[in-house]
C-alpha cells in the first residue's frame, strides 16, 4: 500500500514538474518574443503633452509598475495581490467573490453565502490552514481554526489591497498560516475623504453603501454604512433553497500622522440574518482596533496594535456561540545594519467563548479561555552576488498544546532588477482548535490530547518582469504532512485523533501582460496533488482522508481589462475549476462580463454579467441538493461628488 | 531487498526535485537573456509627463514684483540632478510662452548660482543632496518641484508623486509663499493633497 501512494506521489510530481516545465517553457518562448518586439507601450511625443490640462496629465498611465509592484516583484514569497482597480472592475459585491481574483486561491460557493476557499488544498467549508486579516485583526474563529465567510464583509471601495500569499507563513503570522495568509487592507482614511454613495441591484442581490470622510481633530477619519440582501439559491433538482440573507454593517476609521508615523482607530459593527432550515441564523459582531506606527530616530520602525473582537453566532435549536478576543502585538523592524536586517515582535491573545448547546451539539467544557502568546525573529542576510538568505522562527504557546516551534529558512538570489528567485524550508502547524479537542455529539467527540498538525514545507518561486508590459510568477511546493486529523473508532463514538499523514505538491503560475496602453491582461492557473494515508495504527474507516479537502486538480483564469475611451470600459473573465472528487462536483467554466461607464468624473456606472456562458453551474456539495448558480446581471452606481 | 527499495523511492522525488530545479534555472536564464530593456519606454514617458507639469505650472505661479523684470523677460527652468528631464523640456518650450514669458531650460550642475531662476526643478536621487539644494533655494523667489518620498517635508513646494502609475503632485502652499510666490488655486485644487474646503 506504501510503494504504491509512493508510485502514485512520484507520478504526479513527475507530472507536475512536466507541466511546469513546459509551462515556464512556454513562457520562455513568449518572453523572448516579446522582448524581440518593439515597446508595447506607444509613448505620445512630448511636445502633444503640453497641450494636456493638469487632470488630463495626471491621468496617463505612466507605468505599468507602481511602486509597490515594484517592491512586488522583489517579494520573495508566492505572494498575489488583489489591486482596488482589481476589485472595482471585477464587480464582485462581496470579499469571497473578491478572492475569486487571486490565482492562487481555490473558491467554490457553496450557497448564496457560504464558502469554501483555500489555498494549496485541504478545502473545506471548513478549512482551516488559511489565516485572513482584516487590517491585522484576525478573523478566524477559534471554534474550528477556520473563517465563517458570511461573517466578513468589507466596504469594497475603501478597500486599498489584499494580498494573498500562499504557503506557510506562520513564522510572521503564527499557526495556522499552514497554506496561506490573506491580508485585507483598507485605505487609509486620508485617501477617502469626502462623500461616496453607491448602489446596485440584480437578479440575485440588491445593496447600497454609503461613506463619508472629513477631518477633525487634527486626524482625517471616515463613517461608513452597507447593506446588502441576497436572494435565495436554487437547488440543483429545482426548489429553492431557504439561504436568502439581509446584512448590515457599518464601521469608521481614523488616522492621524502619516502611514509610517501615526496613529489609526478604527472598528466595524455587523448584523446579518440569513435564512436557514429550520430557522434563520444570526451572526453579528463587533471590533475596535488601535495601531500605532512610529519611525525611530535611528531609522528603525516600532508598531503597536491592539484590538477587541466579538463575533456572535445564534443557530436557533442548534447552538448560541460568542467569542470575545483581545489581543494585542508589537513589532520592531530593525534598521540595516551591515548586511542584517532583523525584525522581532511577540504578541498575547485571550480569546474566550461561551457556547450554549443545542440538543444535538455542544462543546465540553461549555465555554474556554485560550490563551496565545508569541515571540519570534527574523534575520535577512544580504550575500555576495545579490544573494539573501532569511532566517526565522516562532514560538508559540497556546493553551492546548504548549510551546510550539515554527522555523523558516529562506534563500533568494536577485541576478538582475526585476528577478526573484527563491526556494524555502519551513516547518509549519495548525494547532488544536475547540473542535479538535472539546467537540461532542452523539456520533463524533474530540479528544482532549490532539496534538498540533505539522507540515513541513519545501517550496521554490521565480518572478520576473521579462519586458516592460510583462511580468510572472511561477511557484512549486511539496508538503510533508504528519498527524493530521483520523476518526477513530471508541467504544460509543468517533473520536478525533492525529493518525493521518502524507505529502501534497504542486504548483501555480501567474502573470500580468500590459498589451496596449488601453488593454491589459492577466492570467493564472495552479495544480496541486494531495496524497493522504492513515498511520500505522489508525482504524479510521476512511472519514478522515475524505474529509481533509475536496479539491480540483487544477484551476486556471483568464482576465482581460480593456479601456475602450476614457469613459467606457469593458473586461471579462474566463474561469475553469476542474471536477472535485469526493462529493463529485463536475468541471465548470465560468464567463463573467463588465461593462463600465464613466457618466462624468463623479459618477461612474457599470453592469455585470456573471456566469455570462451558461445556464448555471455548481461549484460544491453532493449532487442534486447543492446549490447551482445561474447567469444573472447586476447595475451598480457609484457616485463620488 | 527492502534497502534497495527503501533507496529507490527515496531517489525518486530526488529526481523529480531535480527537474524542478532544472526548470527554475533554465526560467533564470531566459530572463537574465532579455530583462536589461525592462522600463525604458515607460521611465521617458514619466519625465516626459513630469516636464509638460513643470511648464504647465509656470503659468499657475505669480512671482514677486522684480522676479521677472521685463514682461518679455523668460522664465527660467532649472533641472537639477536628471539630465534627461531637461531634454523632454526642451522639447516642449520652443515657440511657447506663458503670459509672454518665452521659456528657458538651465541645467543646474553642482555649484551653479540659483539666481533668476523661476523654478527649479530637484530629480529624485540622493535624499541628503536633495535636502541641501531645497534649503539653498529657499531665500530665492523661485519655486522648488521635487520627486521623492515625503519631498514637502523636506521644504519643497510642489512633489511629484506616482499613484497607480500616474503622476500626481502635491503641494505646499505655506512653503510656496513662504518664498514669497502664490500658487493659483486652480492648481491647489488639482494636487492630489488638495483638502476640502482649503483649495477654492
Amino acid at each position: 500500500m506504501r510503494s504504491e501512494s509512493g508510485m502514485r506521489i512520484e507520478k504526479a510530481l513527475k507530472a507536475g514538474f512536466r507541466i511546469t516545465a513546459a509551462a515556464v517553457f512556454a513562457l520562455c518562448a513568449a518572453q523572448m518574443a516579446l522582448a524581440a518586439s518593439p515597446p508595447a507601450l506607444p509613448v505620445p511625443a512630448t511636445e502633444n503633452l503640453a497641450e494636456l490640462s493638469l487632470e488630463q496629465l495626471g491621468d496617463i498611465l505612466v507605468t505599468t509598475v507602481s511602486k509597490r509592484e515594484e517592491r512586488l516583484l522583489a517579494a520573495n514569497a508566492a505572494i498575489f495581490v488583489i489591486s482596488a482597480e482589481d476589485i472595482r472592475r471585477s464587480g464582485a459585491t462581496t470579499l469571497p467573490e473578491v478572492l475569486r481574483l487571486a490565482p492562487n486561491l481555490d473558491v467554490a460557493r457553496a450557497d448564496t453565502n457560504t464558502y469554501a476557499i483555500s489555498s494549496r488544498g485541504f478545502n473545506t467549508l471548513t478549512a482551516n490552514n488559511l489565516l485572513v486579516l482584516i487590517d491585522g485583526r484576525s478573523v478566524y474563529s477559534i471554534l474550528f481554526s477556520g473563517v465563517f465567510w458570511e461573517a466578513q464583509q468589507v466596504m469594497l471601495e475603501d478597500v486599498e489591497r489584499i494580498e494573498v500569499i500562499s504557503g506557510p507563513s506562520t513564522t510572521l503570522w503564527g499557526a495556522n498560516a499552514v497554506n496561506g495568509v490573506i491580508n485585507v487592507i483598507t485605505r487609509s482614511a486620508r485617501d477617502t475623504q469626502g462623500l461616496l454613495l453607491a448602489g446596485g441591484g440584480g437578479g440575485r442581490e440588491s445593496g447600497g453603501a454609503v461613506r463619508y470622510g472629513g477631518e477633525a481633530a487634527g486626524a482625517h477619519y471616515r463613517v461608513y454604512g452597507r447593506y446588502q440582501d441576497m436572494n435565495n439559491a436554487t437547488r440543483q433538482d429545482g426548489p429553492q433553497i431557504r439561504d436568502g440573507a439581509h446584512t448590515v454593517q457599518t464601521g469608521f476609521r481614523a488616522d492621524w500622522g502619516a502611514l509610517q508615523n501615526g496613529v489609526t482607530v478604527q472598528g466595524d459593527y455587523y448584523q446579518s440574518m440569513i435564512d436557514q432550515v429550520p430557522l434563520a441564523r444570526d451572526t453579528s459582531g463587533m471590533n475596535l482596533l488601535a495601531r500605532w506606527q512610529h519611525e525611530l530616530d535611528n531609522g528603525s520602525r516600532l508598531r503597536l496594535q491592539s484590538y477587541f473582537d466579538r463575533a456572535e453566532r445564534d443557530l436557533p435549536t442548534q447552538y448560541h456561540d460568542r467569542i470575545d478576543t483581545w489581543d494585542v502585538e508589537l513589532q520592531h523592524a530593525l534598521a540595516p545594519r551591515g548586511a542584517h536586517t532583523f525584525i522581532w515582535g511577540g504578541g498575547n491573545r485571550l480569546s474566550r467563548d461561551a457556547f450554549t448547546a443545542g440538543p444535538a451539539l455542544s462543546f465540553n467544557p461549555a465555554g474556554r479561555t485560550l490563551r496565545l502568546s508569541n515571540i519570534f525573529a527574523q534575520d535577512s542576510i544580504a550575500l555576495p552576488d545579490n544573494f539573501e538568505v532569511t532566517l526565522g522562527a516562532k514560538i508559540e504557546h497556546n493553551s492546548y498544546t504548549g510551546a510550539e516551534f515554527m522555523p523558516n529558512a529562506r534563500l533568494t538570489w536577485r541576478p538582475s532588477n526585476g528577478v526573484t528567485m527563491w526556494t524555502a524550508l519551513s516547518r509549519a502547524l495548525r494547532t488544536p482548535s475547540r473542535l479538535d479537542r472539546d467537540y461532542s455529539t452523539v456520533t463524533l467527540v474530540g479528544n482532549p490530547n490532539y496534538e498540533s498538525e505539522v507540515t513541513r514545507v519545501v517550496e521554490a518561486g521565480f518572478r520576473s518582469q521579462a519586458t516592460p508590459a510583462f511580468s510572472y510568477t511561477v511557484t512549486v511546493f511539496r508538503n510533508l504532512h504528519d498527524r493530521l486529523r483520523s476518526f477513530e473508532p471508541g467504544t460509543l463514538h468517533l473520536v478525533f485523533d492525529n493518525k493521518i499523514e502524507g505529502t501534497s505538491s504542486g504548483a501555480g503560475i501567474w502573470g500580468n501582460y500590459q498589451a496596449a496602453r488601453n488593454w491589459r491582461l492577466t492570467g493564472g492557473a495552479a495544480w496541486q496533488h494531495l496524497s493522504l494515508e492513515r498511520k500505522p495504527g489508525s482504524m479510521d474507516p476512511g472519514f478522515g482522508i475524505t474529509s481533509a479537502g475536496n479539491d480540483p486538480s487544477h484551476w486556471a483564469s483568464l482576465r482581460s481589462l480593456w479601456d475602450i475611451t476614457s469613459q467606457h470600459e469593458f473586461d471579462f473573465t474566463v474561469r475553469h475549476v476542474g471536477a472535485r472528487p469526493n462529493p463529485a462536483v463536475p468541471a465548470y467554466t465560468a464567463v463573467d462580463m463588465r461593462l463600465g461607464w464613466r457618466i462624468s468624473r463623479a459618477l461612474e456606472m457599470s453592469l455585470t454579467l456573471r456566469n455570462a456562458s451558461e445556464a448555471e453551474h455548481t461549484e460544491w456539495g453532493v449532487a442534486t441538493n447543492r446549490a447551482i448558480f445561474e447567469r444573472n446581471a447586476f447595475v451598480k452606481l457609484v457616485w463620488r461628488p | 531487498m527492502i534497502a534497495d527499495k527503501m533507496t529507490a523511492m527515496l531517489r525518486r522525488p530526488m529526481r523529480a526535485w531535480a527537474a524542478g530545479a532544472g526548470t527554475l534555472l533554465f526560467a533564470t536564464l531566459c530572463a537574465t537573456l532579455s530583462i536589461p530593456a525592462a522600463g525604458q519606454g515607460e521611465r521617458s514617458l514619466e519625465r516626459g509627463v513630469k516636464a509638460a507639469f513643470l511648464y504647465k505650472f509656470a503659468g499657475y505661479v505669480e512671482w514677486p514684483a522684480g522676479a521677472l523684470p521685463a514682461a518679455d523677460a523668460p522664465i527660467v527652468i532649472a533641472v537639477a540632478q536628471e539630465a534627461a528631464l531637461a531634454d523632454e523640456l526642451e522639447r516642449i518650450v520652443p515657440g511657447r510662452r506663458i503670459d509672454n514669458h518665452p521659456i528657458v531650460v538651465r541645467r543646474l550642475r553642482e555649484g551653479d548660482s540659483l539666481a533668476g531662476i523661476q523654478i527649479l526643478f530637484i530629480g529624485a536621487g540622493d535624499r541628503g543632496r536633495t535636502a541641501s539644494l531645497v534649503r539653498a533655494a529657499q531665500p530665492h523667489p523661485l519655486l522648488v518641484v521635487t520627486e521623492i518620498d515625503n519631498g514637502l517635508a523636506l521644504g519643497s513646494g510642489i512633489n511629484f508623486v506616482l499613484h497607480e502609475g500616474r503622476v500626481r503632485f502635491e503641494a505646499s502652499p505655506e512653503a510656496v509663499e513662504r518664498s514669497g510666490l502664490k500658487l493659483s488655486s486652480r492648481l491647489l485644487s488639482v494636487a492630489s493633497n488638495a483638502r476640502m474646503g482649503t483649495a477654492q
